[in-house]
């Protein structure tokens, strides 16, 4: 759908950031726009979880970034939530000493008492699975469940745009393609999704638009469904380091 | 002779358990050990002495001040000693900012108050003797604050936010739980039942800037052989610790005593380092 | 000889030179104004100058253990007290029969040291705060117990301190005996702080798997420190026993400890002449003004507080000019790998590393299962594979880090044990990290320095008198380190504070460090991280200079580029096992690789 016309739900430029001295992301151009599903692929240590971490606020960055037309500069992550960005880090990390409910009770933390369990429900009634452990602790979850539960929270405060950070790590094909039927759902209901993901096709089949992240760059830009995609992403992967940028 | 034991060493037992919770609540909120914990322990006597006995407040205005300016204190410590330090990567500089102010508030104590141990005054109107007050002073004060700490995590929303920061400060941050305020408030926590550890066991320990020192360090045994952050596993400690310094004190005399806790305390660490209950640390490469 | 090694150690000479005349001077001044002082001070100047001397000969031994090794310990006025009360008692005659002072203030070192020992050791087992605990309740132990035993120390009533024969007993006497006692103990702890010794104790300070990597071991260095600051303390104390002329268990309060030990702090760590400041100042400060002396703990504690807050770098961090000059932007790597034959000519086995099945488990996962891998002398050899692999793992387990459960690692044919990873070093086995692990406050040279401490001879004695093994040993390693910050590209920030340099750089001088022990085999932990694509290639260049000069280079990478330009043969591992080896031609084009790099 065009993303010149109207401004995107989420637009970033020359989006740089790292730890301490050592620069990961060197200008990143990216956009995500309302309701679409986009995929964030690249190898291992390219930065994509640096990324989500940079436009979620727990990193600082430098450049550009908007988000639902406001600008983001010096957000912390609880005003990056309260904008409507929502940011299921990686390795479904839940509150293992408390229980379910209480879980997701902390994802709505900043909002009024009666809309957070009315919230609460809401993604409860999405999760049955869940919804049936309520009152168990999260410890006693298998590593999918976890993961859901994770996913789940980032749900309760209803985000524009929710970033996951391979979800499907450390799980079974069962229980991944369990969690990517979530996904999938998500679009349906309006709310857009920026994916990292480790296992291409499966990213391919679900994702409206494809960016591929390597050695801190975009490297390639291109819609799902386009021909040889995989080979143009193996290409874009492994190219020599003759043909990367700079770091500086 | 047994109950005296029984009841002294249950007493500051109770104390010691209360201050060693100060350093776990604030360990939990921070990843940081403060030196202030031993320090809101003598305030708490010192204030204590201050506005009801100098002052002639009502008893429950006095503690109720005495509680404020510990979660006061406890929020100064957060900004001035810890939070500017979070962010280095230099270890240590927690324990010399913590230690600094501590110093801070004990020496201007020693100034204006004075060196020499005043005493505290008698809080409610019963006759001294038998099982007295300020054994049961401590005991009560110990007691509401684990069932305070349990009612907290349980049923309010906040201390289930604390447990979560305690757990993984990372996702908790990520969730977009307020990290920063919560650590502030579980500092002010932290400086109220330190304060009232103080001035509960204030008849028993005086009202002296020397207990700071002695606070510091006895307070922090429970934690180092309980576990840190292990509630539970300080209380127990604690309580341990209060009978065994008592029944040492009877049977050798008090410095001898001291030597014994210590020498206790040495070995038990050296053996095993992460405490009798706490798990192991992994380092990484 | 060629024309590169003798630029590289005459540099090195001049170097060394000029960083001694700019060392020694401030303490040249001060040795001046110290000696002149009974000139223009008076006798109430005199006695605070004798107390600062005094003050300072513990500290000195002290800041080698705060300052330098990093450790917090608070209470060391406890060896104050043991100090003088073992001085005074045995001087006294009251108890035991009269020794002669000078006597008794030598036994009372030889007891310093015991307790010093006593009082350090449970900082080899205990993480920082409950150390700087300890030593607090070692404090409060030792004043509580002269207190009671009264039969010795005389109790709350005291003894009467040593008085030191002619021509030590005036005022100014005394003062030039506690003086040349101070200097002493500076000149000991300047040489010790230039020492291997030095940079080896700042490298268990601040990088702590760098120091065992390099062979430094933690216990085995610590306690030759203790013994040395628990002596110098207790002869401290007999001095301070001394000039108090009588003691009494509360002259050795906490305050007096925190005085010590902000001082330190204050000074800057790793700093002689900061600390030397430091204690001049901070036993001046109440003087200044008679209230000060009852406030004097409060402002120690206040300086403390804003020094930590505010410059955590204390005195010796104002005093650092030359590294305030701004460094050259711009600034480029080149490597030299021409120069390696001088820095690797040593005889070595052309041998290799073998891993035979090795298998490590943590908790229920499995990070190694059952792996066989060969790194042979004279090549490289790359391993990659997906974040979870196993890669860093086997890295760990090769150094030492880790123990596998499973199946033998051997060096050159013999199973290497399970050693303390310090030994590794020792074998000639030498590694870099992930994230560069060095000395911030030291300079670049100094931090390669520390890769060759154990090729030095002289001992800890020999280091602190300053004798001639001890000399060679210093010429020797800042020649080899010159060499081989040349062979990396650096030399021109040899004297640059490390943590001003960037990112590549300080990857670049943990090779540096890595090359002092002419490694047999060097592993290195994804060296290309945070490298521009050029410093890649120098990179790559400088990895296969080293392995024809023969050294078996092992190169942990998620990055292809590097493995696939490089590298002789390349292992491919995903979830712990192995995936596929071969040349890198065969593995560029081996699906299951592909597949697995990418995910799927």
């Amino acid at each position: 759908m065009p993303t010149l016309a109207v401004e995107s739900l989420l637009q970033t430029s020359a989006l740089s950031a790292g730890y301490g001295k050592i620069r990961v992301l060197h200008g990143v151009d990216l956009t995500v726009g309302a309701g679409e599903i986009v995929a964030l692929l690249g190898p291992n240590g390219a930065g994509k979880t640096t990324l989500l971490r940079a436009l979620s606020g727990l990193l600082p960055w430098s450049g550009n970034v908007r988000f639902a037309g406001r600008d983001l500069t010096g957000a912390n992550p609880r005003a990056v939530v309260k904008a409507g960005l929502a940011h299921v880090i990686e390795g479904h990390r839940v509150f293992t000493q408390l229980v379910v409910l209480d879980n997701l009770l902390l994802a709505g933390y900043d909002l009024p008492r009666g809309e957070r369990t009315a919230r609460v429900e809401e993604v409860l009634e999405l999760f049955p699975e869940l919804a049936a452990k309520r009152r168990e602790r999260a410890a006693s979850l298998s590593g999918g469940q976890q993961q859901i539960l994770a996913v789940a929270q980032g749900l309760v405060r209803r985000p524009q745009l929710l970033m996951l950070d391979e979800p499907s790590a450390g799980l079974s094909p069962v229980l991944v393609d369990r969690v990517l039927v979530v996904v999938r759902r998500l679009r349906e209901s309006g709310t857009a999704v920026l994916l990292v993901e480790q296992l291409i096709e499966k990213a391919l089949a679900l994702a409206d638009r494809v960016y591929a992240l390597a050695r801190g760059s975009i490297v390639l830009e291109a819609r799902a469904g386009e021909a040889d995609l995989p080979l143009r992403l193996e290409h874009a992967y492994l190219a020599t380091a003759r043909h990367s940028p700079r770091s500086d | 002779m047994v109950e005296s034991i029984v009841s002294t060493g249950v007493a500051i037992g109770c104390i010691y358990a209360l201050i060693g919770i100060t350093y776990n609540v604030m360990f939990s909120a921070s990843r940081v050990f403060s030196f202030t914990a031993g320090t809101l322990g003598m305030l708490g006597g010192v204030l204590g002495s201050l506005f009801i006995a100098h002052m002639g407040m009502p008893v429950a205005v006095g503690l109720l001040i005495v509680l404020i300016a510990g979660a006061v204190f406890g929020i100064i410590t957060e900004i001035v000693a810890v939070r500017p330090v979070l962010k280095s990567l230099d270890q240590h500089l927690y324990v010399l900012s913590t230690l600094a102010l501590a110093l801070i508030v004990q020496q201007f104590t020693a100034i204006e108050w004075g060196t020499e141990a005043r005493p505290f005054p008698r809080l409610f109107n019963i006759a001294r003797g038998g099982f007295d007050q300020q054994f049961w002073l401590p005991m009560l004060a110990c007691v509401a604050v684990i069932v305070g700490l349990e009612l907290l995590y349980r049923y309010s929303l906040i201390g289930r936010a604390f447990l979560a920061i305690s757990e993984d400060n990372y996702a908790a941050r990520a969730l977009g739980l307020p990290e920063r305020g919560l650590r502030m408030a579980s500092f002010a926590l932290a400086g109220m039942i330190g304060t009232l550890a103080g001035f509960a066991g204030g008849e028993m320990l005086l009202a002296f800037f020397g207990n700071a020192p002695i606070l510091t360090f006895y307070g922090f045994v429970p934690v180092a052989l309980g576990g840190m952050g292990n509630n539970r596993g300080t209380v127990v400690a604690g309580l341990l610790l209060g009978l065994f310094q008592q029944a040492a004190n009877f049977l050798v005399g008090g410095i001898f005593a001291s030597v014994a806790v210590f020498t206790v305390f040495i070995i038990v660490l050296l053996v095993r380092p992460e405490g009798l209950a706490g798990a192991t640390l992994q380092r990484r490469v | 000889m060629d024309a590169a090694t003798k630029l590289c150690q005459s540099r090195a000479k001049v170097l060394g030179s000029t960083s001694t005349l700019a060392t020694a001077l401030p303490f040249l001044v001060l040795l001046l104004i110290g000696v002149g002082f009974p000139l223009f001070g008076g006798g109430y100047w005199g006695v605070i100058a004798t107390r600062a001397c005094v003050y300072w000969v513990l500290v000195s031994g002290l800041n080698l253990v705060v300052g330098f090794a990093g450790q917090i310990a608070i209470g060391w006025v406890a060896l104050l007290t043991l100090g003088a009360y073992t001085t005074s008692v045995l001087a006294a005659g009251n108890v035991t029969p009269e020794f002669p002072p000078y006597l008794a203030l030598t036994i009372a070192a030889v007891v310093g040291a015991m307790f010093g020992l006593i009082i350090g050791l449970p900082a080899l087992r205990l993480r920082t705060f409950y150390f700087a605990i300890t030593t607090l309740g070692f404090a409060t132990i030792v004043t509580q117990v002269a207190l009671a035993w009264q039969s010795v120390t005389g109790g709350g009533v005291g003894v009467p301190g040593p008085i030191f024969p002619e021509p030590f007993s005036s005022q100014w006497g005394f003062y030039y005996f506690c003086f040349g006692l101070a200097a002493i103990c500076t000149w000991m702890t300047v040489n010790l702080a230039a020492s291997r010794f030095g940079r080896a104790l700042t490298a268990i300070r601040d990088a702590e798997v760098a120091a065992e990597a390099s062979g430094i071991s933690k216990p085995a260095l610590l306690v030759p420190v203790f013994l040395f600051s628990g002596a110098v303390a207790a002869v401290s104390g007999g001095l301070f026993a001394s000039l108090q002329s009588y003691i009494t268990p509360d002259a050795f309060t906490l305050d007096l400890s925190v005085l010590f030990f902000i001082a330190i702090l204050i000074g800057g760590r790793g700093s002689i002449l900061g600390p030397v400041l430091g204690t001049i100042l901070l036993t001046v400060l109440p003087e200044l003004a008679a209230p000060l002396v009852a406030w004097s703990t409060f402002l120690y504690a206040v300086l403390l507080l804003v020094i930590v807050l505010a410059i955590p770098g204390g005195i010796a961090e104002l005093l650092d000019f030359k590294n305030r000059r701004p460094l050259a932007s711009g600034r480029t790597i080149i490597p030299r790998p021409d120069l390696l034959k001088q820095l690797l000519d040593v005889p070595r086995d052309a041998g290799a590393l073998t891993l035979e099945q090795v298998a490590l488990s943590f908790g229920g996962v499995k990070a190694i299962d059952g792996l066989d891998l060969e790194i042979r002398a004279g090549q490289v050899h790359g391993l990659i594979g997906p974040n979870g692999s196993g890669k860093t793992t086997i890295l760990n387990v090769i150094s030492g880090y880790y123990v596998q459960q499973h199946g033998i690692v051997r060096h050159n044919g013999t199973a290497l044990p399970v050693l303390a990873r310090h030994r590794r070093a020792h074998l000639r086995i030498a590694r870099t990290f992930q994230t560069p692990r060095i000395v911030g406050s030291a300079s670049v040279v100094e931090n390669v320095m520390i890769g060759g401490t154990i090729d030095g001879k002289g001992t800890f004695i020999e280091s602190l008198l300053a004798l001639p093994r001890y000399r060679r040993d210093e010429a020797m390693l800042r020649a080899t380190a010159m060499l081989a910050l040349a062979v990396v590209g650096l030399e021109r920030l040899a004297l640059v504070r490390a943590d001003r340099l960037q990112h590549s750089e300080l990857r670049f001088t943990e090779i540096a460090r890595a090359l002092m022990l002419r490694p047999g085999f060097l592993l290195l932990d994804e060296p290309a991280a945070g490298l521009s694509a050029e410093e890649i290639e120098r990179l790559g260049a400088l990895l296969l200079a080293i392995a024809r000069a023969g050294t078996g280079v092992l190169v942990v990478e998620h990055h292809p580029d590097l493995i696939f330009d490089i590298c002789h043969h390349v292992t491919v591992l995903n979830l712990g096992r192995l995936l596929a080896a071969g040349t890198p031609a065969e593995i560029r084009s081996h699906r299951e690789v592909v597949n697995a790099y990418l995910g799927g």
